[in-house]
Formats: structure tokens, sequence, C-alpha cells
């Protein structure tokens, strides 16, 4: 009609994903100065501090791998549900639950040791995010609830129980009437290892590498890669489709639980309801531009994790709304996904006149 | 089979006319598959043209691009003698042409008024009854009764083609394109579907009747064009229509290549025992195989072959009735994944969607389901597996054999090899063959044949398939279903009831 | 409970029912022509954002309806883009557009927090009002309510009843059907997606110019995700919709009720009332809706050259 025709790609573009990835991030970028020139404010000036806040300085740097921690472990999780199509955007209430597990174990036995109390502060974040994954899984094989909604409704639930206990039971006595609980003990908080990065990171590493090898080298590995691939095959092949998307999500609720616990003992030290700031749906951006890959979420996670720190260095200069982020995030994964036609076609001038 | 009368009565009237439409040269290319070649056809006013020709010949193709849904890589058509390019069904419509696909067209949820006049309403607002009205008389007019307010999904396969024609013929379409119509009828609905297209053609309709059944072809036709491998090899008019033997001999081009010699083997163990399965469109069915002998499943597909296969390949839970395999009843199998040893295979009609994944690499289909062979522990060994998927894609002959490309990159015949060897690989006791050699070519065909009667030495097979050919040359005994029924079971030495086996596919048991 | 105490909440009921009401049949609008649009609660929260902008600069509060509908629809074309024409996952552009709406409306709508503006108020609509116990919970309404009275029924009367609206539905059914019958499911789609973000515009234009007069941050709360479930809920048919969104305006307005009479019950376990129902009401409709399904085509690409 104008021209051109759409032709098929025999083979994926090489390289293609990564030149998508940063025309994506241009055009985001160029709206959003757009939107703040309309604003009044200075958009070259905005860029630069987005810039300057995220990566430029040691502190600054230190800032988004301490963003990236969390989002890592929910987007990894993320990426092995949506791997098998499953589609689990219910990290943000894993994530909650993870956080509360945490501190209850705290809680009820502040003064354990730190032998005692670490382990089972990762059992307890890991069990409560894994259940309130779980939970959708069950209702989806079994009584063929859409876990869109279903995780999405679990997110709501989980978050407002959070607030529920933090302003009930467990609200700190002396916090003059503040949603949080009492500060953690030593022997419950997430050390620093170098500079202000704590072993959460640890975690991170440790949790990525065995998830690539359960997922390269085991045989439910790949019998999640096919269900994910052509669910018929795996019917088939005689796979366990229902047990490996219980698994999945079982896998995505403990990872989103350990970022909950993370982010309550090594950087608030007690849990509050401010603890709850969207890591979950930064995740699944994440997961997405990651192309689902994880060698690839961990940079994405710090590329995204730069984006919220700098735009908090926007919010204390130039008072531009945290919401920033979400249009800067919707708007990069909007035309990531619109990029991604060009991996398998290509415009052609039409022959035709 | 029944034997058709051609009931035309108004033939004459259009002898000698110039044809509605010209296909001239007609090729068509995707991307390296040459699926048309320099085609030239023509298609006359109250004419039924046949065009006869095996799977994959391109009949399909051809009339997908006369219908506007694909366009021709080069060559002409000419409707009414004028150059005329069609760039969507939307143009061959208006150009008087349209077709009933193999897979209908019809929106499931909507009624048969709606459906038939879907894009054609002539105000904005519509009246239900007045397009049921509208139907109706259209229906009366072609004899092909039908409720207009009946929803589609509740329609039988002939019903729902009546609905197509309906379709066409509210469009005032004056070439009607018909692909493999009988397929997904019985015999009384063909007959019906006949007498229609004789009216039709009665009225000055163009027909096209796209088929590989030569009695249907032979019964219906005015014209007949035979293709091979995307060519034209033969055309006759009317009058000089020869017989069956010519016919048949100029389609397959290929009755001394391919007649097998097979020798029966010495029969074992049962493997498939099916006792009284019923349910899901099933009716008693009563069946058992042995290793060492082939039993086929001849049949109209959509006689419950695909249920029966499902149930024994475990994809779909027996109703009623018993079904065991190698000794162990259904549930007590069919929880376990596929090993190696005493185990099931199941090469399946669809290799691409159900056997194999698309975008995933030959080793990692090959794994699909052998990984329980190259699993310790919970880990899979990928460096033996990619070995073994070495030597099997020698052994079958994969072309080309690079194990690190994706599924897609081979052609039909190669997948199905692929998968042949994979199944073989576990050593199966028992495999299941659904239409092996459908879409497959002659060398590709005469090779997968050479396997399931080798394989035989020392498992049962259970072959489907509609070709009558493929039972004749493999099977030891042969089952005819019919309507969910196994209407009659023999062995192939049985030559009366080999003879008959037209009739039982129809549904008729011979005394 | 007497009748004086529960009429007050079967008019909030409806109240609250009415911008779900408007979200859900935009939902099942785009639905029924093959998309799936996750976008509902951006588009929502756009709308919402736009009612309130043009009603305060302009004083004219239908002007504002008129435009919030229209821009949110302008809005969701986004999602039309990504999918339609460059096969974009069609969950996870949603998703985005959502993510970046609630952006937006949230980052243009900082300055004007807590600020008011014109709207509509409720009045005595002639006659009907007169009716005992039904003319006070359904006709003392304001006059969107009205409108979206009409609105599952004139829904119905277009798919079923007009050419478009048959097309429209063919290209949610079966795409290739559709364009053997010579219409362009890839445009009908686009008017699928276009028209449903007006209409769940419009119900996040309710909220900012009817249910309060004012501005807040996330006004929605979610309710364009209660939309997306209640699609389901009504098995895709528009007169099931309205008893789901008044079901859920029920919850709302009993919740509301309760803080208001200073219940024992901690606020947030009240807010989860509604989250909760949702699964509660989607469990009930997947256990009896056997056969009732979603458009044969929903969340389907149409690919190019097909």
């Amino acid at each position: 009609m104008l021209g051109f025709t759409i032709e098929k790609r025999q083979e994926p573009l090489k390289w293609g994903s990564f030149f998508i990835f940063l025309g994506a991030l241009v055009f985001s970028l160029g709206v959003s100065a757009l939107l703040l020139a309309i604003q009044g404010k200075p958009p070259l000036e905005a860029m630069y501090l987005l810039w300057d806040g995220a990566f430029a300085h040691d502190w600054a740097l230190e800032d988004t791998v301490l963003k990236a921690i969390p989002i890592f472990l929910c987007s990894l999780g993320v990426a092995v549900c949506f791997r098998m199509q499953i589609w689990n955007i219910g990290a943000e209430g894993q994530y909650a639950l993870g956080a509360i597990g945490a501190t209850w174990v705290v809680l009820s036995m502040p003064d354990a040791p730190v032998w005692v109390l670490m382990p089972l502060m990762f059992l307890a974040a890991a069990t409560l995010g894994a259940l309130w994954a779980i939970i959708p899984a069950l209702l989806r094989e079994k009584m063929g609830l859409n876990e869109i909604i279903s995780t999405l409704m679990f997110n709501y639930i989980g978050i407002l129980f959070l607030e529920f206990l933090v302003y009930g039971s467990w609200k700190d006595p002396a916090s003059f009437g503040f949603p949080m609980t009492i500060m953690f003990p030593d022997t419950a908080i997430i050390g620093e290892l170098f500079g202000r990065i704590h072993w959460g990171i640890l975690v991170c590493a440790g949790a990525a590498t065995a998830l690539t090898v359960f997922l390269k080298h085991t045989r439910l590995g790949f019998e999640i890669m096919v269900s994910g691939e052509n669910p018929r095959a795996a019917r088939y092949a005689r796979m366990p489709y229902s047990a490996l998307v219980v698994l999945v999500m079982g896998i995505c609720g403990a990872l989103a639980g350990w970022a909950g616990l993370i982010e309550t003992s090594a950087t608030l030290n007690r849990l509050q309801p401010t603890i709850v700031v969207g890591y979950g749906f930064t995740a699944i951006v994440v997961a997405w531009l990651a192309r689902l890959r994880i060698t690839s979420i961990a940079g994405y996670s710090i590329l995204l994790a730069g984006l919220r720190v700098g735009v908090e260095n926007l919010q204390l200069e130039l008072q531009v709304p945290a919401s920033f982020t979400g249009i800067m995030q919707g708007l990069i994964l909007l035309s990531v996904l619109a990029g991604q036609f060009f991996n398998w076609y290509s415009f052609q001038r039409s022959k035709r006149g | 089979m029944a034997e058709y009368v051609n009931k035309r009565t108004n033939r004459g009237a259009f002898a000698g006319q110039a044809p509605f439409v010209r296909l001239q040269a007609i090729s068509k290319h995707f991307g390296k598959v040459r699926a048309n070649h320099e085609i030239t056809l023509d298609i006359r006013p109250g004419m039924i043209k046949a065009l006869l020709g095996e799977n994959g010949a391109g009949k399909s193709t051809l009339m997908s691009i006369l219908s506007g849904r694909f366009q021709q890589t080069s060559g002409d058509i000419l409707v009414d003698g004028a150059l005329t390019a069609f760039h969507s069904p939307k143009d061959a419509i208006k150009a008087g042409i349209g077709m009933v696909y193999q897979h209908f067209m019809l929106v499931e949820s909507m009624t048969v008024a709606q459906n038939v006049l879907l894009g054609q309403e002539k105000a904005f607002l519509i009246s239900p009854k007045e397009q049921e009205r509208e139907v109706a008389a259209l229906a009366e007019q072609y004899g092909l009764p039908i409720d207009p307010s009946a929803t589609v999904s509740s329609l039988s396969m002939g019903e729902k083609q009546r609905v197509e024609i309906l379709k066409l013929l509210y469009r005032d379409s004056r070439v009607l394109i018909l692909d493999e119509p009988t397929a997904v009828l019985t015999p009384t609905e063909t007959e019906q579907l006949f007498d229609a297209m004789w009216r039709m053609a009665d009225q000055g309709k163009s027909l096209v009747f796209i088929s590989h059944k030569l009695k249907e072809v032979m019964a219906v036709a005015d014209e007949i064009a035979i293709l091979r491998k995307g060519e034209v090899v033969d055309e006759f008019k009317e009058a000089d229509v020869p017989n069956e033997a010519v016919l048949a001999n100029r389609m397959v081009g290929r009755d001394v290549e391919l007649a097998l010699d097979a020798q029966p083997v010495e029969l074992g163990a049962t493997v498939l025992d099916v006792q009284g399965l019923d349910g899901d469109g099933l009716e008693d069915i009563m069946l058992s195989v042995r290793k060492g002998e082939i039993v086929a499943i001849a049949g109209v597909a959509g006689n419950g072959q695909k249920e029966l296969v499902e149930v024994v390949c475990g994809l779909r839970k027996p109703v009623r009735g018993d079904v065991s395999i190698l000794g162990l009843e259904w549930h007590d199998f069919y929880p376990r994944p596929p090993r190696k040893g005493r185990s099931l295979a199941y090469i399946p009609e669809d290799r691409q969607g159900l056997a194999t994944c698309k975008f995933v690499d030959l080793v990692d289909n090959f794994l699909l389901t052998t990984r329980h062979s190259f699993t310790t522990g919970p880990f899979l060994n990928r460096s033996k597996a990619v070995d073994t998927t070495i030597e099997i894609v020698e052994q079958f002959n994969v072309q080309p054999g690079h194990i690190d490309a994706d599924a897609r990159a081979l052609s039909g015949g190669n997948l199905q090899k692929l998968v042949i060897g994979r199944e073989f690989f576990r050593q199966p006791d028992i495999i299941v063959a659904e239409n092996p050699t459908q879409g497959l070519d002659i060398s590709a065909t005469e090779e997968v044949w050479q396997r399931l009667l080798e394989v035989r030495k020392r498992s049962g097979i259970l072959l489907i398939t509609s070709e009558l050919n493929e039972a004749l040359q493999l099977a030891d005994r042969i089952a005819v279903m019919y309507r969910g029924r196994i209407i009659d079971q023999f062995p192939k030495s049985d030559t009366k009831k080999v003879e008959a086996i037209g009739l039982m596919m129809a549904g008729v048991t011979p005394e | 409970m007497g009748l004086e105490l529960i009429i007050p909440i079967l008019a909030a009921t409806i109240q609250s029912g009415t911008p779900i009401l408007y979200a859900t049949l935009g939902e099942m609008l785009t639905e029924r022509s093959g998309v799936l649009n996750l976008g509902v609660e951006g588009m929502m929260i756009f709308g919402a954002f736009f009612a309130f902008l043009v009603s305060y600069y302009t004083g004219n509060p239908w002007l504002a309806f008129i435009c919030a509908g229209l821009l949110a629809g302008l809005f969701g074309l986004a999602h039309a883009v990504v999918c339609l024409v460059f096969q974009g996952n069609q969950v996870v552009s949603g998703l985005a557009l959502t993510i970046l709406g609630v952006g937006l409306a949230d980052f243009l709508g900082t300055a004007y927090v807590g600020v008011s503006a014109p709207g509509f108020s409720p009045f005595d609509f002639p006659v009907l009002s007169a009716i005992p116990v039904l003319g006070e919970i359904f006709f003392k309404q304001d006059a969107l309510v009205y409108v979206s009275f009409l609105l599952p029924f004139l829904f119905w009367f277009f798919m079923n009843r007009t050419r478009w609206g048959l097309a429209l539905g063919a290209a949610g059914e079966n795409p290739a059907a559709c364009f053997a019958a010579g219409l362009n499911p890839v445009k009908l789609r686009w008017a699928g997606i276009y028209f449903g973000g007006v209409l769940c515009g419009l119900g996040g234009a309710y909220l900012s110019l009817a249910y309060t007069h004012l501005w807040t941050n996330n006004m929605t709360a979610g309710r364009g995700w209660i939309a997306v479930a209640l699609v389901i809920f009504a098995f895709w048919r528009p007169g099931r919709a309205m008893f789901g969104a008044y079901l859920f305006g029920g919850i709302m307005a009993f919740q509301m009720r309760l803080q208001a009479v200073g219940a024992t019950l901690p606020s947030s376990l009240l807010l989860m009332l509604p989250y909760a129902l949702t699964i509660i009401v989607l469990l009930f409709s997947s256990a009896r809706g056997k056969g009732r399904q979603a458009p044969a085509a929903l969340g389907v690409n149409i690919e190019p050259g097909e």
C-alpha cells in the first residue's frame, strides 16, 4: 500500500536485539525528555542528571547495584515462568510475602544466633514467596483460572497483608505510630561485603548459577524449555506439564521472596510498607528486554536499576515525580516489543508499482 | 463405494463458450520449494473441471492463487479475457471466483445466515429474520438444505460445507473451487454434494473439483486435468476422458516403483489389546496387535481414528472399556514417561506441531522422547545425546544433517525420518504410525515404508492411514473404521474382503 | 438493617460499579475483536486524568468526558501499533501500557493532586425516580450512570445487529474466515482496540468527574484489572458484565460503609475484599463456564503475509 511489503527473514537478525534495545532506549529517552520540556524542566540537563545520578560516581553505582539485586532476583524467576509461557506477574506480591516470612522469623526469635536465624529467614522467605506463587499455579492447573488475573490479585492481597501486619500487631511500639517493625538485631542483617554492597549479591550469583545449571543441564530444565516452546509436543512426549508449571512458579516465588528478604534485611533493616516499590514489575520489563536469558538479565537489571536511581536524582534536583520511572519503563518496553519485529521481519520495497 | 450416476441435464447449453478464467503459465515458489510450475488452465462456464493429483502435487496452491489467498510468483490470470491481478480474496470475490477450503473458513459462534452474509450485508443494521429468509431461498434454489438460524458450531461437516458453498453463491460467484470436498463427507453427504454440483453447473456456474479420488473424479467431472509435482501432466476434454487405470497411472507415475514385497514375519506376544473401547465418538472397539505384524486401520479421515490413536498413545483417557499396552492396563502404563525398552512409540501425523519443536535444534528434538535414556540423576547428558543424534541422522539419512540447525530447516520427509529414527531408538515394542507418508515424496515414502517393514521383526505396528494403497502395501491385517466403529477386520490374504474395502469405508458391510 | 440503610448502600453500589462497567465493556469490545489488552488500568487512569484536566480548564464536564474517552483511545493505540503492526506479545504489551499509563497520569497530575474540577452530580430522573425503592436506587444518580444503563444493550445491539459488529466479532473468532470473506481483520482489530480504549477512558473519567470531583494519585486502584477479570467472568457477554460490575460496586460500597461506621476491622483487610472477590468469582465462573469460551482467536496475532 505504501510501496513496502513485509518479508519474513529466513534467520533471525544477528545482534538484532541489542540494536533494538539501543533504538528503544534512544526513542524512550527522547519522548521522556519531551515530556520534561512540556513541563518546563530543562530536558538536556535532566538527561545529564539521570546519567550522573545512576552511573557517574562510586556512590551512584553502589546505589544502582543495590537496587539491581532485588530486581535481578525477581527477574530470574519471572523469566523462567515466561519461558514456559506462564504469565506470572505476581513477583511483586511474592516479594512482599518473602519479606513477611523473613520478618516473622526475626520477630519470633530475635535472640537466636545468626547461624540459626539467617537460614530460617531464607527458608521462610522462600517458602512464603513460593506459596504465593504456587496457589495461582494450582488454581490454573486444577480449576482453569487465568494466572495473569490471579497473580495480579495476589499482588494486591499480599501487599495489603503486609500493611495489615505492619500497621497492626507487628508495629514497633516505639515508632511514634509510624507503620514499621522494630529494628532487626544485627544477627538478622545481611552485612556489607565491599563498600555498601552487601553479600546479597552473592545470593544473586549463586541463584543465577544454580538456575543456569538447572535449566541447561538437567532433565527438568529441558522439559521446561520444551513445554514453553511447544506445549503440545511436551504433552506428546509425556512431560509432567502441570507439575512443571507449579515448579516454575515455585522457583519464581522463592526467588522473589528472597528479594523481599534481602531488601528488608539489608536495605531497611526492618519491615515497613515502603519496601514495596514495584521491583516485581520492573523485573518483568527486565526479563523481557533480556529476552528471558539469564546472562542478559544481569545487565538489564543494572540498567533499569540505574534508571530508578537516576530518577531519584531528578526528583531531588528538578522535582520530577518518581513515577517518571514508570513512564520510561513503559516506553522502553513498548518500543522494544515493537522493535523485536525486525528480528524476524524486514520491510522490502514492493516490486509492484 | 457406490456408483455415481451423472445427473446433469443441461451440459450442452454451455459447450463451446469462451472460458471465464484462463490461468497462463502460473508458477509459485515458497522459498526454494517449487509448488507450481508453468501451469496453464481454462475454466469454462457450465463445466465441472477436476484437478486430479496426489497430496503435494500443487493443487491447493494453484487454487489458492486463483482465489486470491496467495500471489503467483509468475504468470497471468485472465478473467473474461482481461489480465487481472488478485491482491486479496476480496479481488477474487469481486471477479466472481470463490473457494471452499479444506479447513472451513467459518465463524463457529455465528449462525449460518450470519456466516453467509458476512461482509456482504446490504445495510448497516441487520435483521436476522430477513437474512435467514434470504439464505433459505438461496439454499432452496441450489438444493442445499440447511437451517439458516442454526449456529455453525452445531452443524455436521457436510452442513458446514453447504454453508461455505452458499457463501459463494450469495456472492454471485461464477467459479466455485472445491478443495478435496469429499474428504470429510459421509457417502450420503457426498452424493448430495454431487447433486448440488450438477445443479450449479446446469445453471451455468463453473466448478473446479480438487481431488485425488479417481472414482469421484470420473463420476462428477466434465473435464480433467492431472497435476504431478506442480505441473499439469495431462488434460482431457468431456468426451475423451479415459478409464480409471489410465488416469491412475498418469497421476501416480510410480506404479512400478513402489510395489513392496512384504514377506510375513513370525508373530510374537500381544502388545496392544483394546477391548470394548467406547465413548468420545468411539463405539465398542475391539483390536489387538501382536509383535511381528502391521495392523492397518483404513478409513476416511474423521471416522474416529484420531480419538483411537489418542487413547492408545496416552493423550486421551479412555471413557469406557479396557486398553492394555504391553500387558499393563492403560492407567498403569500411562503415568510413566517414555523409557527405553518395553515402550510405545507414536509417530503422529502432525510432525511439525506435535512430534517436534520448530525452533529447537535436532539434538533437543531427538531428546524429546529419549530424554530418560540420557539422564543420570537429575542431569541430562547432552554430549552423549549429540553423538547419538549424529548416528541417527546418518543411519536414517536425514538431510541436511546439521544437528545444530532448527527442526524447521528440515523438509517434511527428512523431519519424518528424524522422528522415526528417534522413536525407533527406544526399541519400542509397539509403534503407532499415523499417516506416516502423508505429504512425502516418493523416495521418502519408500524409505519410511522400508523402515516400518524392517522394525516389524521386533515390534507390533498399528498403522493408521487414509491411503488405501499404503494399507495394502504394508499391512498384515486390515481393520476398516467408519463412524467410530470397526466395520471389519481381516488378513490381507482375504482377497474377497480386500476388494470390498471401498464399500466398507463407506459404511457398507458386505455379506 | 432496614430499607433506609440498605437503599443508600445499593445506590452507592450502582455508582461504584459504573466505572467498572464502562471499562469491562471496553475490554470486552477489544477482546471480541481478538486482542487481549491488559492496558485497561493504564487507559482508565489516563482517561481519569485528562477528564479532570479538561474539566478544570474548560469547566465543561461533558466536553471533559468526551475528550477523556477519545484521548484514552488514542493512548490505547500504542497497543495496536505494537501488536498489530509489529507482532509484539499482547500480554507484555498490555502490561507495558499499564505501566506507562499509570506513570504518565501520576507524572502529569502531580501538580494537581487534591485540586477539584466541575463534574457530574446526581439528579432525580424525571418520572422514574418516583418509583419507590427502585427509583431511589437507580434513578437518583448522575447523568453518566444513566448513560451506562444503556451501554450493555447498545453493546449487544452493535455486536449482533450491525454489519460492523458482526465483522468485528468475526475478526476475533476466525481472522482467516474474516479475510476470506473480503474483510480486513487487522483494520477491524484497530477499531476494536481504539473503541475499547475509549470506553476504558470513559470509565476512568467517571472516577474524576462523578465519583469524586477531583484528581488524586492512583485513582483507579486496580479497577482496570478487575475489569479484565470481569470480561472472563461475563463470558464475553455484556449482560453479565453489568451484573459483575454491580457485584463489585456492591463490595466496594459495603467496604466504604463499614469504614465509615468505624468497623473494628483494619482497613487493609477491608481493602483486600474486591481483590479476593475477583479470584472467588472467577473460580465460580471457570467451574460453571464449560463450553462458553473466549473468542477463538483471542490473543493470537495475525501474521503478515497470511
